[in-house]
């Protein structure tokens, strides 16, 4: 699904030259969870801008479902973030104008979708995260982990096929994190491939996978990390 | 197109659009009602005065320091025809009291009929002897010019009986369709005032076009009568057409030549037609060319209103441009999204705008008697304002498109 070989990313500015991922691998397969950790500056955030299409990258391999996004122009990166890619962020990032109907449609009408459709798509997506009933609700008039819900269910609109998620329980207390984090299983559980990066060692053991990075490196891999807690591995605090 | 969520989204942050909308709104009704007012001027200072070639004519007003006796006038006149007549380059010259748009002059009221109570119309009143029409590059498209036997001399200074006046009359051919709408003015009475002893005068003919000297606007400053009067009158005036192309050499030669054979201490003064109507329409010029200047600093403060307001909300939404790109928006989308925005703040400022210009226009006319609004100003300004905005908003707009997809992803 999304397989990153050797790729680096370099910041510059006129004094200072920043590696933010160097020699950085990756492969993620069709229908995984993978959550990323690692510490603060240590190329998450980057490595999910790359994974996203949100920014280019310096050098390496980086195939999407299939598609070497080298050297792609920015429509086509657009288009391609709009088919395959859904986006969870942490602060929600919904639009405080629209209503959660229109927040829902805003990348459905990227997409170049029909009335009908999308309405179909809309109305699906809210009633899988519990929210059909407020679709003429505005963000404000909901709580924090309503508005992921939201968020989730504009991701999740257009049938992505890979979900990408930046702390997307950062913002949220531990019982709504929780619930947010079951609804990503269960979407996961539906056969969508989801890439999360989060700070949480509590939330990082619950995928199959964890990619720890350290200094823009993947320093370390866990699958069922969730087992290995439980049988004695790295510990939960650990992967923070 | 995503018009209702942008409208949507309009309504739940309104005060920005809405000053801008109210800009729009009363930038158009100023704008139309200012330029059509500039049409109106510039086409009544373009309108033809009846002088076949104005770069050509001229005329000269001369000025005794002491009163002359009648014969002294009349000889002078005769005098100074014959010089001016003999001077290369001058193509004819005439004596009259006044000249089309040059400011100065006669009107005078005349009737159909001495029982009437009010007089038909008020006429710029030209003296003129045979031979003017033809001086001036008139168009007589009815009757004859008059002869030597048509005018009547009167010095001014004597007591004549009652109704002693000419007995024939020109009219122009606004004043002839005036005073005899529907039918030939040929041969009909025209009364110099009302009552029992109102002069009568046959009309001869009637041309084309004849301003008065105040040309003034609407039909009225192209009612005018050519009486053959002969009088001396306080300002002698003598009317030239020079050949094409010979006017300045033949006005200074006449200035020389009238100045050394006056029999009597004068002033001389000519002006050619062209400085009359640079003279009598400074003015309209000077308040179209004002009101095209008020309607430019409108537009431009209206474009950098609809600049402001665009650069206020893109620096507003600067994280959710960047969220719209990464949920797939091309930097295309964000220029459209922003000039669809602009374009229904246009459209409901440019709505009341029209209906707020058609409210100004009917001020004007009850007011100022100015015609109502052709429907084609109003659709001109609209698609003046709509283009405005269009471009004005282009530019903030592909900054905006600038904004890169990963601000979506940062805390701040």
């Amino acid at each position: 699904m999304l397989r990153m070989h050797n790729l680096s990313k370099v910041y510059r500015t006129q004094m200072i030259e920043t590696h933010a991922l160097r020699g950085f691998d990756i492969d993620v397969r069709e229908g995984e969870f993978v959550t990323v950790t690692g510490p603060s500056g240590s190329g998450k955030t980057t490595f999910l801008n790359i994974a996203g299409l949100l920014e280019t990258f310096d050098g390496g391999e980086f195939t999407l479902d299939g598609v070497d996004v080298r050297g792609m122009r920015d429509a086509a990166r657009s288009r391609l973030r709009n088919e395959k890619l859904g986006f969870i962020f942490q602060g929600f990032n919904l639009i405080p104008d629209l209503d959660l109907f229109d927040n829902v449609d805003v990348p459905l009408r990227y997409r170049g979708f029909g009335a009908a459709e999308r309405r179909e798509r809309i109305e699906a997506a809210l009633a899988d995260v519990g929210l059909a009933s407020r679709k003429r609700h505005y963000p404000a008039e909901l709580s924090g982990g309503q508005q992921q819900r939201v968020a989730i269910a504009r991701a999740l609109a257009g049938s992505p096929r890979l979900l990408l998620a930046d702390e997307p329980t950062g913002n949220l207390d531990s019982q709504m994190a929780r619930s947010v984090m079951e609804l990503l299983e269960d979407i996961n559980a539906r056969g969508t491939t989801i890439l999360m990066v989060t700070h949480d060692p509590e939330l990082a053991i619950r995928a199959q996978r964890n990619v720890h990075i350290v200094d823009g490196q993947v320093s370390d891999v866990l699958r069922h990390p969730a087992s290995l807690v439980e049988g004695g591995g790295r510990t939960a605090t650990s992967l923070q | 197109m995503e018009i209702r969520p942008i409208l949507s989204a309009l309504l739940r942050s309104k005060t920005a659009p809405l000053l801008v909308a109210i800009q729009v709104a009363l930038t158009l009704a100023g704008l139309v009602n200012a330029l059509y007012i500039v049409d109106l001027r510039l086409a009544a200072s373009a309108r033809a005065s009846g002088v076949a070639d104005e770069a050509s004519v001229f005329h000269i007003t001369t000025s005794p320091v002491t009163k002359p006796s009648h014969e002294q006038a009349m000889a002078q006149r005769q005098r100074d025809l014959e010089v001016l007549r003999a001077l290369p380059g001058v193509a004819a010259a005439s004596w009259t009291n006044q000249m089309p748009v040059a400011r100065s002059g006669t009107t005078s009221s005349y009737s159909i009929d001495r029982k009437q109570q009010r007089p038909s119309l008020l006429m710029g009143t030209y003296f003129a002897p045979p031979g003017l029409i033809d001086t001036l590059g008139l168009r007589l498209v009815e009757g004859r010019d008059f002869q030597p036997g048509d005018v009547l001399e009167i010095d001014e200074s004597k007591d004549h009986p009652d109704g002693t006046f000419p007995t024939t009359a020109i009219l122009s051919r606004r004043a002839a369709e005036a005073l005899y709408p529907g039918t030939s003015a040929l041969g009909k009475p025209v009364y110099l005032g009302t009552g029992a002893s109102a002069p009568e005068m046959r009309v001869i003919g009637v041309v084309e076009t004849l301003q008065t000297p105040f040309a003034q606007a609407g039909a009225e400053g192209e009612h005018s009568i050519l009486i053959p009067l002969s009088v001396a009158g306080q300002y002698p005036r003598i009317a030239v057409r020079a050949d094409r192309g010979q006017r300045d050499r033949a006005m200074a030669d006449a200035e020389a030549a009238l100045r050394k054979m006056s029999l009597a201490p004068r002033v001389v003064i000519l002006r050619s037609t062209e400085q009359d109507r640079t003279g009598r329409y400074r003015n309209e010029r000077t308040l179209a060319w004002m009101l095209v200047a008020v309607s430019g600093l409108l537009l431009l403060v209206t474009g950098s209103g609809i600049v402001g307001m665009t650069m206020l909300r893109i620096s507003q939404r600067r994280k959710q441009i960047g969220v719209r790109r990464a949920l797939g928006a091309r930097r295309i989308d964000i220029v459209r999204h922003f000039v669809v925005e602009n374009v229904l703040v246009s459209t409901a400022g440019i709505a009341f705008g029209l209906v707020l210009g058609l409210v100004l226009n009917r001020l004007l006319v009850t007011h100022l008697q100015l015609s109502p609004l052709p429907p084609y100003y109003l659709v001109g300004g609209a698609l003046a304002l709509w283009a405005l905005g269009i471009l004005a908003v282009s530019g903030p707009a592909w900054r905006a498109a600038g904004i890169p997809p990963a601000t979506a992803t940062r805390s701040v």
